[in-house]
């Protein structure tokens, strides 16, 4: 018998039992509705992230450089080191001083060296305006921003970028209404009596303001100023304390022809620790991945459930047409394919299955994508993105489990002794 | 020509063991019509399973063109089925739910006729059995007459050489009986096929060139009306 004939007779003898196939498809077709979603969510995750970190980070760059520390054991009690350790919420940076930075820049391969810190001043205000807590950073090129009004072109000592929420609050009616405006920032000169503080007011115009962003990580609620300037009021802040002239962490720029991983190992041998933007990828991805895993989990469930009721409503067509069969064995139908019939049977079952949830949940996700994005206040982002050949795989991968589960029926019919199957009135 | 030879079948094992054949043999002339005729569980569908190749006797040859198709493989025993005999049977065993074309289709899609070729034949058998305008019609909508008239449409849709009938009329008033006989006859005439019919019905057996009477699973007496 061909296989185009069994496909077809197969086909229509569940069009003959209507409710039933449907019922049964609809089993499957939870988990092909979950699988298929939880694949597209973690693609539009995926996706998500490497803008974040396309947008936050240089591919030639190395960051969160640290000294090692080896063997250390957070649990036990720790040796006295001659290092500047910085606490903060519990988790111990050993942190970096002048002579760090000027080991680094003559590793192989480093092309220059960017400290990291931030300040915080006293408050940030401006003539006549309330006084605001705020957090300084310093100014990173290849971090883009996207600006309201302005731009970092010709950023100098004299210059400060602030995001919008700060041009409100300093009473700016709108962000190019800001630019060209002197804001004061108000540092505690260190080591002075906390009590009765001793402050400065360093002044800076605003050359951009900064918009909330729809895929970065920072600069939606830092001020941002040249690296240089950082280091003078944050040398006016620290002075006369442990912390001064230590920075929390530096990042690495690689020269153009070195390899960043090269660059990571020399960095190693000189007894730093840092990560690449892959590096800090990778840790994002595994989070995604982990997601993604138990949602597929929960639609793995549905198919492990959906896999019984074919057995079952495979078993029960098989006993119901057990006369049907014995003709066909009977007119000489090989016992290969009427195994078939009943697989082809199941894989119909399955592709039908499939195709109602991949629909759904394709439909389904379209629909939610742009509430989600609303919800989440992240722009014009998809995070849930259909990938055609995952759906096709996932359709496909349902057929073969059914045509499976379809198995153990299948061989039942096929076994079936023609003369008693003829016999059943 | 079939040959049947010292055919013994036994069912059951040990003390259970029950004879339902004891060393039958016959032969039948190509193109004769032979009836077989008993009581109720005299071994007349027995014989009929065997002569088929549905059934394996234990002991006998079964020699039909020279071959004993209880020595051939399963393959060999399904080609032969699909493309030498055809079944009607008592209860008709029509698909219900499949149009009377689809039904007649069966027999030619197992023995993979080509598709081009099967349609002028699943009408000439419809025609054959003046059931060409019921080509769409579900098989549950039909009579029992008709039930059994696409029975034997499709049993003759494959030109088969040997056609078995199992009572072919139990189940059916005498004057739907007489149609469907006189389709049986007609064919066997007309085509120089071999009919072999499992009956109660005397006046049946009168009609065939051959009556095999079986008592016990022996053979009680052959008649011939030659
Ligand atoms: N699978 C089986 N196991 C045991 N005994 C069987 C089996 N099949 C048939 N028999 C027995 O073999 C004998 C012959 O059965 P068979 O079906 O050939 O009778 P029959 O002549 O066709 O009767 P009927 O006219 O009622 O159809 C019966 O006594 C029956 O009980
Ligand atoms: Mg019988």
């Amino acid at each position: 018998m061909k296989l185009r004939d069994i496909t077809i007779r197969a086909g229509r003898s569940l069009k003959h039992a209507k409710a039933r196939t449907l019922l049964t498809s609809l089993a499957i077709g939870v988990g092909a509705f979950t699988i298929v979603l939880s694949l597209a969510v973690g693609a539009g995750g995926r996706q998500y992230a490497a803008n974040i970190i396309s947008s936050n980070t240089n591919e030639k760059a190395l960051y969160n450089i640290s000294p090692k520390q080896d063997g250390v054991d957070s649990s036990k009690p720790k040796k006295y080191t001659n290092a500047q350790i910085a606490n903060y919420g519990g988790y111990e940076m050993v942190l970096l001083r002048q002579s760090d930075l000027d080991k680094m820049a003559k590793v192989d391969g480093v092309k220059s060296v960017m400290p990291y810190f931030t300040v915080s001043p006293k408050y940030v205000t401006r003539e006549g305006q309330e006084k605001y807590q705020a957090s300084i950073e310093p100014f990173q090129s290849e971090v883009k921003l996207e600006y309201a009004a302005g731009n970092a072109n010709d950023i100098d000592k004299d210059s400060i970028i602030i995001p919008d929420d700060y041009r409100e609050a300093l009473g700016f009616k709108n962000a190019s209404d800001a630019i060209g405006k002197k804001v004061q920032i108000i540092i505690e000169k260190g080591g002075s009596n906390p009590l009765d503080p001793e402050i400065k007011a360093f002044e800076y115009n605003i050359v951009g303001v900064n918009k909330k962003p729809a895929v970065a990580i920072n600069g939606g609620t830092t001020l941002q100023m040249t690296s240089g300037n950082m280091k003078i009021i944050n040398d006016y802040n620290l002075q006369g304390t442990p912390t001064y002239g230590t920075y929390l962490s530096a990042s690495v720029m690689a020269k153009d022809d070195v390899d960043v991983d090269t660059v990571k190992t020399n960095l190693d041998k000189a007894g730093y620790e840092s990560k690449t933007a892959e590096d800090l990828m990778g840790f994002i991805f595994q989070f995604i991945n982990v997601l993604q895993a138990i949602l597929i989990g929960f639609g793995a469930l549905a198919v492990l459930t959906s896999v019984f009721g074919i057995i079952n409503t495979q078993y029960i067509s098989v006993l119901e047409r057990t006369q049907q069969i014995g003709l066909m064995k009977a007119l000489g139908m090989r016992r290969r394919d009427v195994g078939r019939l009943f697989k082809l049977e199941a894989a119909w079952v399955g592709f039908l299955g499939g195709s109602i949830g991949s629909i759904l949940a394709v439909a389904g996700g379209t629909i939610a994508n742009p509430i989600i994005s609303k919800a989440l206040k992240i722009g014009d982002v998809s995070l849930i993105v259909f990938e055609p050949l995952s759906v096709a795989v996932v359709v496909v991968g349902l057929v073969v489990v059914s045509v499976v589960s379809g198995i153990l029926p299948a061989r039942k019919a096929a076994k079936l002794n023609p003369i008693e199957a003829l016999r059943t009135e | 020509m079939i040959e049947v030879k010292n055919v013994t079948k036994t069912y059951g094992k040990k003390n259970n063991a029950f004879v339902a054949l004891d060393n039958v043999s016959f032969t039948i002339p190509d193109g004769a019509s032979v009836a077989i005729l008993g009581k109720s569980g005299s071994g007349k569908s027995t014989l009929m399973h065997a002569i088929s190749g549905l059934d394996k006797p234990e002991k006998g040859e079964i020699i039909i063109d020279g071959k004993n198709i209880l020595a051939l493989n399963q393959k060999a025993i399904d080609k032969f089925r699909s493309r030498t005999i055809s079944f009607i049977f008592q209860s008709f065993f029509v698909q219900a739910n499949e149009s009377c074309y689809d039904n007649v289709s069966l027999p030619l899609e197992i023995s993979g006729t080509a598709v081009n070729r099967r349609k002028k034949r699943i009408e000439d058998a419809l025609t054959a059995v003046e059931l060409l305008d019921k080509k769409k019609s579900r098989a549950r909508d039909l009579s029992g007459g008709q039930k059994q008239r696409l029975a034997v449409a499709r049993a003759i849709v494959g030109n088969p050489r040997i056609l078995f009938a199992d009572e072919p009329t139990g189940n059916l008033d005498s004057a739907t009986g007489q149609v469907v006989e006189d389709l049986l006859f007609g064919y066997n005439k007309d085509n120089d096929v071999t009919l072999i019919v499992v009956t109660h019905d005397p006046d049946l057996a009168k009609r065939c060139d051959i009556q095999i009477h079986i008592k016990d699973g022996k053979i009680e007496s052959i008649e011939g009306n030659e």
